[in-house]
């Protein structure tokens, strides 16, 4: 009676049963992504695990699928899935290795420290002549250990009045590029490559030195290889110097202080083969005078800069806008030992004074922030701290900042009370080339504009209090806002 | 032999076995028997014995999803065999009134009338004649309110709308008193005499209400295992404790499960090629109030559920993130796409199941316990026309409705609290929410809540139309179809959203 039943039935059984199958293949595939599929071959695979990272670069491009041992047994290959980025950096002569951390002795340095506390990761290079691309399922030979030298990408760029030099070694004890130069225990440079002379006779260091170090480089200068140098007896008492070259060689230099004088770029010195038996002179007894009480507050312990703002308004139904404003804002050092400079937000942030066509958040792209100083340097300067209450103040951290910049004294600064009340007040602003113009009182009969003066710091009883900006965002009423709402850890201590 | 001389029904050799697991239950043995037809007959014996078995094969209500009596011998109906299937000519011209008439309490008396009168094509506006004649004239506007005696009536005006051959009555005078017993006996002998080609079996304990009304009485002898034909005035005597045979020769217990397995497989087969094929409407009214209907009673629930997710999300999502990125980290994780295109959806459909599938399994586990099913087989309509078809619409629009507006709850839920917690404006908030969701994610949320609703009306057609032996039952299936519902939809959003988001 049930017999087309039973039929029916036994189709939906096998209807279940394969797409049970489908489902099952198809959730065993979900995590197939495009990419370029490679198996790697290690002699060691060095605690290497499915789901690292393959990196280009320091950019992960890829991932370790898996990791097995070949089937002789001699080997251990990674499967590995670089996604198209990656894939398009691959080629056939592209060197794979597997970055823990490495310790290579006197000569090879330190390396793969990252990986003390994160997992083993495959990394690779490849040359400037770029082989075959790779294709899918490709197998290739992995390093068992990095390249020898790094590439000259991995290095600092060369800034514009840094000292370029070359040093001649008797023998090449593991410098590499990027080896530190070292100048009383401080880097001051570094090595940009390590070529053996075309004789053979010698290997040709070069060297970087920082601008702000170079004065440290003079003809007098004797200039080794550091490597951990033992000197002394066993029972008499040893001396280890330069322990810190185990883990990486380094350039060292010593120079007595007024000897020889500062050399040229393409400066060429002859390193000593050993260590020389040199020893720093003593710190100078002018560095141990206690520096001078500072100076009673003077006008001129105000330091007010130039604030320039330039930015794009990104605009969907039209052109895009340029935004660029100028002021003044507030120099001085908070308690972090950071140039800081306080002005107008209205000044400094487009978001604030910017509106879309609809009334919504601008779009504000490419903002960039200049300061000028009294001398007419331009440094740069980010965008710190806003006032999340709406008001017009804002704090710039200054970057690059020169040794000698100097910021408004503390005692200049006040940083509680109301503005209302304080006596007579007045408003000072930088001028287009940086420099300090005249205070303008601020009196209720006569408002100062607000172009022109928009920053500017607002003192009373020379001291400063508050930064003149405008009443509400969009507005364009002048007040003076008070410095009391900076937070305490922008302040000087 | 002429067709008027032809019998009814004519057993030849015929035997009936229940199969069980690990043995049958015999019912009858080698039964031979000629029932002349136009006779009105009172069917006798014991309960249990196999009357209602008996009847439910005539009249083509064995249950699918169990394994079928076995049958033996052979069982004529006019001439033509129903043991190894039902003749084609006995869908239109039999008729059952079923013990618990089947009645289809949630339309009017009238309207179960037409119904019956539509599927066997007949005009509607015979169904005031045909109550009329039932003794119906003025029957309430609800048919749960009838009486039991009017109950009766209206299964047995409902039973002639087809103009039955062979009628069929299963204890149509249980639970009246005599006075009401004899009424719908004569109701019965009338509807009888109103057809001359009508043959009438009527099983009943009730022997006094049909009194004189009668022309025969078929015996169904427990002990004899055995059918026979008897004189109007005869008198049963009914032994206590017959026993019945369980013959240990039956088929292994393994092929009785294996049986109801494939049948059971069988069953979910059906209702799948039952939704395609009777897609389209039987009847565009029901259609369209069920889909109003699914969408109005949850539409408040999800609502209220879509707003607290995105509210609370956004909200702390701001208020633990307040530097830099936080908007963006907020729309991500508590208005966004996330919220948008997974997680809203996803518990919106489970409200949506949790709301509606409690009601609408309960209601066809209900009609299956009450014969209303059988009654709609009965009568030749489809129960997949009256209960699946309008599920799968109302699910398959409804589901995708509510969830959407869940989510527009839970976008607006977002843009109050962003609004509360970071004084972000709602043009603002709602060109960063624009950012990350795009049409894609609604087309995603609007397949994954299609597919689901249609998965979820399948799984809740199915369990809801199982055997039904007792109430219990019916909440084991309403369990069942809340359980199955929810992890269907969670199915379908997590694969579709690994395969579009993966």
């Amino acid at each position: 009676m049930h017999r087309l039943r039973y039929l029916i039935g036994t189709l939906t059984l096998i209807a279940a049963v394969l797409g049970a199958v489908w489902i099952v293949r198809t959730l065993r595939h979900l995590d197939d992504r495009p990419g370029l599929p490679l198996q790697i071959e290690f002699r060691d695979a060095r605690g290497l695990r499915g789901g690292a990272d393959v990196r280009y670069r320091g950019v992960t491009v890829g991932t370790v699928r898996t990791v097995s041992i070949a089937g002789d047994g001699d080997k251990a290959t990674a499967s590995v899935l670089l996604e198209p980025t990656g894939a398009a950096q691959a080629c056939v002569n592209s060197a794979f290795w597997i970055v823990t951390p490495r310790f290579a002795g006197l000569t090879g340095g330190a390396s793969g420290l990252d990986t003390l506390v994160r997992d083993a990761y495959i990394t690779f290079q490849t040359p400037v002549e770029r082989g075959s691309p790779l294709v899918a399922g490709s197998l290739l030979a992995g390093r068992e250990k990095p390249p020898v030298s790094p590439e000259p990408e991995a290095l600092d760029e060369i800034q514009h009045g840094d000292l370029l030099m070359s040093l001649l070694v008797p023998e090449n004890h593991g410098l590499r590029p990027g080896s530190a130069v070292i100048f009383r225990g401080t880097q001051t440079g570094d090595v940009r490559s390590v070529e053996l002379a075309a004789d053979g006779t010698f290997v040709e260091v070069k060297l970087r030195i920082a601008r702000r170090y170079r004065q440290t480089v003079t003809d007098k200068c004797q200039f080794w290889v550091a490597r951990p140098y033992v000197t002394g007896a066993l029972f008499s008492g040893f001396t280890v110097t330069d322990v810190s070259a185990l883990l990486s060689p380094y350039v060292s230099y010593y120079g007595d202080p007024g000897q020889g004088v500062f050399v040229q770029d393409g400066y060429r010195a002859a390193a000593q083969a050993v260590r020389p038996n040199v020893e720093a002179a003593a710190v100078p007894l002018e560095a141990l005078r206690q520096k001078q009480a500072a100076p009673a507050p003077v006008a001129d312990d105000l330091v007010v800069v130039r604030v320039v703002y330039a930015a794009i308004e990104r605009d969907t139904w039209s052109a895009d806008d340029p935004v660029h404003h100028e002021g003044t804002g507030l120099l001085f050092v908070d308690r972090s030992g950071r140039s800081v400079v306080v002005t107008a937000r209205s000044l400094v942030d487009g978001s604030y004074t910017e509106q879309d066509a609809f009334g919504g958040d601008p779009e504000i792209e490419d903002e960039q922030i200049k300061v000028m100083l009294a001398d007419g340097t331009v440094l740069r300067a980010g965008r710190v701290w806003v006032h999340n209450g709406g008001k017009d103040l804002a704090a710039l951290v200054v970057e690059d900042v020169p040794p000698d910049l100097r910021g408004t004294a503390s005692a200049r600064l006040r940083f509680e009370g109301p503005v209302e009340g304080t006596g007579t007040l007045a408003v000072h602003c930088a001028g287009a080339d940086g420099a300090v113009l005249p205070p303008q009182a601020l009196s209720a009969g006569e408002p100062v504009p607000l172009p022109g003066h928009l920053g500017g710091v607002v003192t009373a009883a020379e001291q400063a209090l508050g930064i003149y900006g405008c009443q509400k965002q969009h507005g364009t009423e002048p007040t003076v806002v008070s410095l009391e709402l900076l937070p305490t850890d922008l302040r000087p201590k | 032999m002429t067709a008027a001389m032809q019998p009814a029904l004519d057993f030849r050799n015929f035997g009936l076995a229940h199969r069980r697991p690990g043995g049958e239950e015999v019912l009858l043995s080698a039964v031979t028997l000629s029932l002349p037809a136009r006779r009105f007959y009172l069917f006798l014996g014991t309960s249990g014995g196999g009357k209602s078995s008996l009847l439910r094969i005539l009249a083509g209500l064995v249950e699918s999803r169990e394994p079928a009596p076995r049958l033996s011998g052979d069982l004529l109906a006019w001439g033509e065999s129903m043991t190894t299937h039902r003749p084609e000519s006995m869908r239109d011209s039999v008729a059952a009134i079923l013990q618990d008439e089947g009645l289809l309490d949630e339309l009017s008396p009238r309207a179960n009338v037409e119904i019956a009168l539509r599927a066997a094509g007949r005009s509607r506006r015979l169904a005031p004649g045909l109550l009329a004649q039932a003794g119906l004239v003025d029957p309430p506007e609800r048919t749960a309110e009838l009486s039991g005696g009017m109950r009766k009536r209206l299964a047995v005006a409902r039973a002639l709308a087809s103009s039955p051959r062979l009628l069929l009555c299963d204890e149509p005078t249980a639970g009246l008193d005599a006075e009401a017993a004899r009424t719908i006996a004569q109701l019965l002998r009338l509807a009888h005499d109103q057809d001359p080609d009508r043959t009438t079996i009527v099983i009943t304990h009730d022997i006094a209400a049909f009194e004189g009304r009668i022309d025969g009485v078929l015996v169904l002898d427990r002990d004899a295992r055995s059918l026979r034909l008897e004189p109007p005035g005869f008198r049963p005597t009914y032994a206590a404790g017959a026993k019945v045979d369980e013959s240990p020769a039956g088929e292994p217990e393994a092929v009785h499960w294996l049986r109801r397995g494939l049948l059971r497989l069988a069953a979910a087969g059906e209702t799948v090629l039952e939704s395609w094929r009777r897609l389209p409407p039987f009847e565009l009214g029901q259609v369209a109030r069920t889909v109003v209907r699914f969408t109005v009673e949850p539409a408040a629930f999800v609502a209220i559920a879509g707003a607290v997710i995105g509210g609370l999300g956004t909200f702390f999502a701001l208020r633990n993130n307040p530097i830099h990125g936080g908007f963006e980290s907020a729309l991500l994780t508590g208005t966004g796409k996330v919220s948008t295109a997974v997680l809203v959806p996803l518990l919106s459909g489970f409200f949506f199941t949790a709301r509606i599938v409690a009601g609408a399994a309960a209601r066809i586990g209900t009609m299956k316990r009450t014969n209303q099913i059988a009654a709609l087989q009965m009568m030749g309509v489809r129960p997949a026309d009256y209960l699946l078809t309008p599920l799968v619409w109302g699910m398959v629009i409804a589901m995708p409705v509510v969830t959407l507006g869940g989510v527009v709850a839970a976008a607006g839920a977002a843009a109050m609290a962003a609004d509360l917690v970071s004084g972000i404006t709602a043009v603002g908030w709602a060109e960063a929410y624009f950012a990350t969701v795009d049409a894609n994610d609604v087309l995603v949320v609007l397949g994954k809540t299609t597919l689901s609703g249609y998965l979820v009306a399948l799984s809740c057609y199915h369990l809801g139309t199982g055997p039904k032996r007792s109430g219990a039952e019916v909440g084991e299936a309403v369990n069942a179809a809340i359980v199955v519902g929810m992890a269907l939809v969670l199915a379908v959003h997590a694969s579709l959203t690994f395969l579009v988001y993966g």
